[in-house]
């Protein structure tokens, strides 16, 4: 069933592994800033690949919030892109199958999928180390993101019904 | 184990790392992308530009056995399940294992059942995920589409929307069966020692049994798919049988009592290079046969047959290099354990001219045929009024000290070895999983295609295709599941000459 008008969040991350951690730490920053609200979800998942698929279904909007190493910028900058950039990345290789992969699946399949998603990822330093803490400049970085997150879903949700159609599959 | 050993010991493990890899002239291609997962190949050059070593690189995993240390044993399968967010029901089901020996007690009859169900059911949707999605690319679209055709675009534009969409409802379903059980796939609360956490309730069973009898028309489907596609067309046909992708080796597999491939439980059956058997083990004397040899130039550690030796990559006769994953259960079984995967058994072995099967990309097919054991697995499972009981678990009495469980992932033999004090704590974890025990003969698949196609300092142009497929066959997990988006572009490659300057650079857009 399809949820209109409702901003997903959801985050993304391992909570074993230092800094792959941001992505559900910065979620549940974000789900306790919207608490109460009825036009937003906060979900946390350690899955990926197809089986995100089965979270992003019936939304009207996607905020995802993940890890990111592009190794050009310190450790805890946040960055913000939207689905365009998804885009590119999506079929840039054969096996990868992301967010990006996962969006376009499921609008080449006809299933009910975001029409409008934005990125917020925080640059992470170790997200390979088993461990419980993630690194200082990281940590320091999730209540930034939470606020960035919560700005996009005010945004979403006030443009809400008002949203460019899906990209044609 | 407290935080500052911990902290020494991963810093150790990336110095190692570190030192290693400053000190070589290399090809890089980073990362693999997420098959799922995150990886990287490098390939090492000599002084005359040709390859002089080239291998799988599985940086992720850090500290885990460190991390386990002083944690209640019961608490491994929740744990160990989170290493990754590929396999997370084989960790499961592997550490649950490792339970019940750790405190000797027997899971009852319905527990029993109960696991197999969801063990299979997570074959099946694991294996169905590999087949179209992952491995999709090489085998549904072909390795010599353009390079924009290689993802999942062209695997629907090969086999249609409505195909894309039946593989993506039935993994779901069978997800649900499985979270039926045991709550989330990637936090399974199933297994405790000595049973289960949840029956069935009878009433359930019409739906369940639906789903698993859908299940094998779909397992039958795919078999279909995988003939039309891939078996009447004698360039792949070709492709599979060539030599780039084929090693003579040993070959590793659970095995019922009557040397049937069995996912969840059995003995390790290891045939050798000849296809006759070498040795059949219970899990707990695995230190008897597996050993881990380390090289310098990597810090991967490569399993091989301990009582032959570590005889170096080689393929030769006594070669201790051996392989798992779903080629090598079915050359190191007799046979399947129900009729059609039987009769798709026989087949394959036919079709490739006879046991063992050494071509790497056989395993695509092979991945097909255990489809359709897992799926009538499930539907005879179901059928069975005796997975309805009531008695769900044995309640463990013994004393722990040394736990040891097995179970094929879906990528191959997946060990957890457990040890503890009086009060369950754990004092030793140790992990094999399914890539370290095909490290060996995936270090000489990506090494055998590059050697192919790197020839002093030239790299042709089929480079990453032909490497990607060499290693992909096997499904290779890269443990951890890290999430990270790529930062990159997913491949890369950085050619450096034997005075380590840069050659050339290609990027797989």
């Amino acid at each position: 069933m399809r949820e209109l008008s409702r901003v997903l969040v959801l985050g993304l991350g391992n909570d074993m592994l230092t800094d792959d951690a941001v992505g559900l730490h910065v979620a549940r920053a974000a789900g306790a800033r919207l608490a109460g609200r009825t036009d937003a979800v906060v979900r946390e998942t350690m899955e990926m690949g197809l089986a995100l698929l089965d979270e992003i279904v019936g939304f009207e909007s996607l905020v995802v919030v993940d890890a990111i190493q592009t190794g050009r910028a310190p450790a805890g900058r946040i960055h913000e892109f939207g689905s365009g950039e998804l885009e590119g990345r999506r079929l840039s290789a054969p096996h990868f199958l992301g967010v990006g992969e996962t969006l376009f699946l499921g609008g080449r399949l006809g299933l009910p999928m975001p029409r409008r998603v934005r990125v917020v990822a925080v640059e992470v330093e170790d997200p390979f180390t088993l461990g419980k803490g993630m690194t200082a400049a990281v940590e320091a970085a999730v209540q930034d993101a939470a606020a960035r997150v919560v700005g996009l879903v005010d945004e979403l949700c006030a443009s809400a019904g008002a949203a460019p159609a899906a990209p044609a599959p | 184990m407290n935080a500052a050993t911990e902290s020494v010991w991963n810093e150790a493990q990336r110095r190692s790392a570190a030192g290693a890899l400053a000190e070589r002239r290399r090809i890089t291609i980073d990362p693999v992308t997420r098959l799922e997962g995150h990886g990287k190949i490098d390939i090492y050059l000599d002084a005359a530009g040709n390859v002089e070593r080239a291998y799988l690189q599985i940086p992720e995993l850090r500290g885990f056995e460190v991390f386990s240390i002083g944690r209640p044993a019961e608490d491994m399968p929740q744990i160990t399940s989170r290493i990754c967010g590929v396999c997370p029901t084989a960790h499961h089901m592997a550490a649950t294992k490792a339970l019940d020996d750790l405190y000797q007690v027997k899971p009852t009859p319905t527990a029993r059942k109960i696991r197999e169900l969801v063990y299979n059911a997570f074959i099946l949707e694991d294996h169905a995920l590999h087949v179209f999605i992952l491995g999709g690319p090489d085998f549904i679209v072909g390795p010599q589409a353009p390079a924009a055709e290689r993802n999942i675009t062209g695997v629907i534009a090969k086999v249609g929307a409505d195909v894309a969409m039946r593989v993506i409802s039935m993994r779901r379903r069978v997800r649900e069966l499985i979270s039926y059980f045991g709550g989330k796939v990637i936090h399974p609360v199933l297994g405790l020692p000595g049973g289960v956490a949840k029956g069935l309730n009878p009433a359930d069973l019409p739906r369940l049994r639906e789903t698993a009898r859908d299940a094998l028309e779909f397992a039958l489907f795919t078999d279909q798919v995988f003939h039309d596609i891939v078996l009447k067309n004698p360039d792949y046909m070709k492709l599979i049988t060539s030599d780039t992708f084929t090693h003579r080796t040993c070959y590793m597999g659970l095995v019922d009592e009557s040397n049937r491939v069995n996912f969840y439980d059995g003995e390790l059956r290891v045939v050798d290079a000849t296809g006759s058997q070498y040795a059949k083990f219970p899990a707990q004397r695995y230190r008897e046969f597996i050993a881990e040899h380390v090289e310098p130039w990597s810090y991967m550690k490569f399993c091989y047959l301990k009582p032959l030796g570590w005889q170096g990559f080689s393929e030769e006769r006594q070669t201790s290099v051996y392989s798992v994953a779903p080629l090598a259960r079915l050359n190191a079984s007799d046979g399947m354990a129900t009729p059609r995967a039987q009769r798709a058994y026989e087949e394959f072995f036919a079709t490739l001219g006879g046991k063992p099967v050494h071509h790497t990309l056989a395993n695509h097919w092979a991945r097909v045929v255990e489809m359709i054991q897992a799926a009538e697995s499930m539907v005879a499972l179901l059928e069975d009024p005796g997975i309805a009981g009531s008695d769900l678990r044995t309640l463990p009495l013994g004393k722990p000290s040394v736990g040891i469980g097995v179970v094929e992932a879906p990528r191959g033999t997946l060990f957890h070895h457990f040890e503890t004090d009086a009060r369950g704590l754990i004092t030793k974890a140790n992990l094999i999983v399914a890539t370290q025990n095909n490290a060996a003969r995936i270090a000489m698949s990506v090494e055998k295609a590059a050697k192919g196609l790197i020839r002093a300092n030239q790299v042709s142009e089929g480079l990453l295709n032909m490497v990607e497929m060499a290693f992909r066959a096997y499904d290779p997990c890269f443990g951890c599941a890290t999430h990270s988006l790529p930062g990159h572009l997913p491949l890369k490659v950085s050619i450096l000459g034997h005075d380590g300057r840069l050659v050339r650079e290609l990027t797989q857009e």
